[in-house]
């Protein structure tokens, strides 16, 4: 049986790979391209700041500043998403469903507090640097998470957790068999949604020392450099494509395992 | 064997089962029957202790059922409900061996036993196996349910109106299969439904309910022929009650050997229902038929003077 289950996926699949992959792959690859060889896009930002003494940001390298970004979202999505799935689960379990309604409103709660407020109120207590942003992304994007969470698992059919249970599934086979699975595609739509904002909200690190992407951003308006702004702005925006379109991917796949015939 | 005895269950000041008693014994088909809210699949729920009983006894094969692992309970007792509750990530061939699987048989004996179910309920397992539930339709979805429940072989098989939402269509031809199934599996079922005609049909033991309470069991024939009260009898279909005891009734027990007249024209196979006959007289405007058998040979006939006789008789036994 479970051999043919994996067949009729992989019949599927090489129809779908190569468009599937394609938009990852292309977003992915210019983003390469902008934090190794940016300078060669020189005359064009020479354009938008022709008085300047120069346009290329070169403090530190791109790709480091990438892989600094890339660190902060990864650890603060890491960390929200065990917290909030696992608090979404624990409040849809019968002896969490006291917590439900506290539950929801923190998480909306994490999402109203700017993240700008957040790093302020965060710095005197952790000091500058990473971990003030790390906290703050956390908060922030623990709310699509824990949402997404809960609509999945509510969203479970009473008539499926009813017959599961009355085959003589444990709470925890049904969780993890049932549950989760058909839960699945919401929570992870969730998942995407925190991570995709956080990109961009991690970019507020560099105002509280923590050396990101933000970096030429905020080098850029302070300094009054325009190009410097474009280019921590592009490589953002094209991060933030890379990773939502992979996301994109992984979503579709999950779908295929539902819905293979 | 399921013996219930006194049993309640309430939630709050409510009693949604009140002291209720009941015996179904084992290979016998019970149903349970009453407008929506009576309790009937509170009851049934409490078999399975998917709802636990606040009161009385639930008897299993002679063990109290709070003396079994709720979990062991319920992978020995088959459960079937209204709207399937197929997982609907899961082929058809995986959710009918969930439970073997759970009761950790090896692959091969749930590949087996998969493939033997669903070719006794009509779904080739080449053709429907590796389906999922939402490429089926809903008597196919229903069948499954049906496999599922059997799948472990379990002695006891729960039906919480199984065929409620199907079409007029389906839902007969679903309990025909049904009455042939339990004819030759002989499982102690408990089915719970509104609709009176499928309980006649399918029971041999009746139980209306009313408000948490049973109201009367009993044969369907002896509830028909002597309804207790207003309430089963309208439930019985009040003024239409004679023709759904006539339902209950083959031809070839009433029907009286050939006569010396000519043999009439309409003709009827013997293991119709006196209410067809009675339906085929009145079309074809005789009050004579041919009974024959099962390869078109005339073995007897049936008057209207003979069948309203028999319902005479039927019901003045019962009166004494």
């Amino acid at each position: 049986m479970e051999t043919r289950v994996n067949n009729s996926l992989s019949v599927a699949q090489p129809h779908t790979k190569a468009p599937q992959w394609l938009w990852p792959l292309m977003w992915g690859a210019l983003l390469l391209g902008s934090v190794t060889v940016m300078s060669a896009a020189e005359p064009l930002f020479r354009w938008i700041e022709p008085d300047a003494r120069q346009v290329i940001y070169e403090r530190t390298e791109l790709y480091v500043l990438l892989g600094r970004h890339l660190f902060v979202v990864g650890i603060a999505a890491v960390v929200t998403i065990i917290v909030g799935v696992a608090a979404g689960i624990a409040v849809t379990r019968r002896w969490g469903s006291d917590f439900l309604p506290l539950v929801a409103q923190l998480a909306s709660l994490g999402q109203t507090f700017p993240p700008v407020a957040v790093l302020a109120l965060a710095v005197p207590v952790l000091g500058f640097g990473t971990l003030p942003i790390i906290v703050a992304l956390m908060l922030y994007g623990l709310l699509p998470i824990v949402r997404n969470t809960l609509a999945g698992l509510q969203g479970v059919e009473d008539d499926i957790k009813t017959a599961a249970h009355a085959m003589g599934m444990t709470p925890r086979q049904i969780l993890r068999q049932v549950e989760l699975p058909l839960a699945a595609p919401v929570i992870l739509a969730g998942i995407r949604t925190s991570v995709t904002i956080n990109i961009a909200t991690a970019a507020l690190g560099a105002t509280v020392g923590a050396s990101n992407l933000g970096d030429p951003i905020i080098s850029g308006i302070v300094n009054g450099n325009m190009a410097y702004v474009a280019q921590g702005a592009l490589t953002i925006a094209l991060l933030a494509l890379t990773i939502d379109s992979l996301f994109e991917v992984l979503q579709r796949q999950l779908r295929t395992c539902f819905s293979a015939s | 064997m399921i013996e219930l005895s006194h049993v309640s269950k309430r939630f709050g000041d409510e009693a949604a089962v009140d002291d209720i008693s009941l015996q179904v014994p084992k290979g016998k088909f019970c149903a349970l029957v009453g407008t929506s809210g009576c309790g009937k699949s509170t009851t049934l729920r409490m078999i399975n202790r998917l709802i636990e009983h606040s009161e009385g006894d639930i008897i299993l094969d002679g063990q109290a059922i709070d003396a079994y692992d709720p979990v062991k309970l319920r992978r020995r007792i088959g459960y079937v409900i209204q709207h399937t509750g197929l997982f609907p990530h899961w082929t058809v061939a995986r959710n009918i061996g969930l439970v073997p699987r759970l009761l950790k048989w090896s692959a091969t004996d749930v590949q087996y036993r998969v493939a033997e179910l669903m070719h006794l309920l009509g779904l080739p397992v080449d053709e429907f196996g590796h389906k999922y539930p939402h490429q089926l339709s809903g008597g196919q979805a229903q069948r499954v349910g049906v496999a599922r429940a059997l799948a472990a072989d379990p002695d006891i098989l729960l039906m919480d109106e199984p065929f409620g939402a199907l079409d007029p269509i389906t839902r007969e031809k679903l309990q025909d299969e049904l009455a042939k199934l339990q004819a030759r599996l002989h499982k102690t079922v408990v089915f719970v439904t509104h609709d009176m005609d499928e309980a006649l049909k399918l029971a041999d033991h009746l139980v209306v309910m009313r408000k948490g309470q049973i109201v009367q069991q009993g044969s369907p024939l002896a509830l028909l022929q002597n309804p207790s009260d207003p309430f089963v009898e309208s439930m019985l279909g009040g003024l239409e009650r004679g023709l759904k005891q006539a339902a209950l009734t083959r031809v070839k027990d009433h029907m009286t050997s050939m006569g010396p007249t000519l043999p009439a024209q309409s003709r009827i196979p013997g293991v119709f229902s006196l209410r067809q006959a009675l339906s085929m007289m009145l079309r074809d405007h005789c009050d004579r038929l041919t009974v024959v058998d099962q390869h078109d040979m005339p073995v007897g006939e049936l008057s209207l003077r003979r069948i309203i006789k028999e319902a005479q008789l039927d019901n003045g036994n019962t009166r004494e």
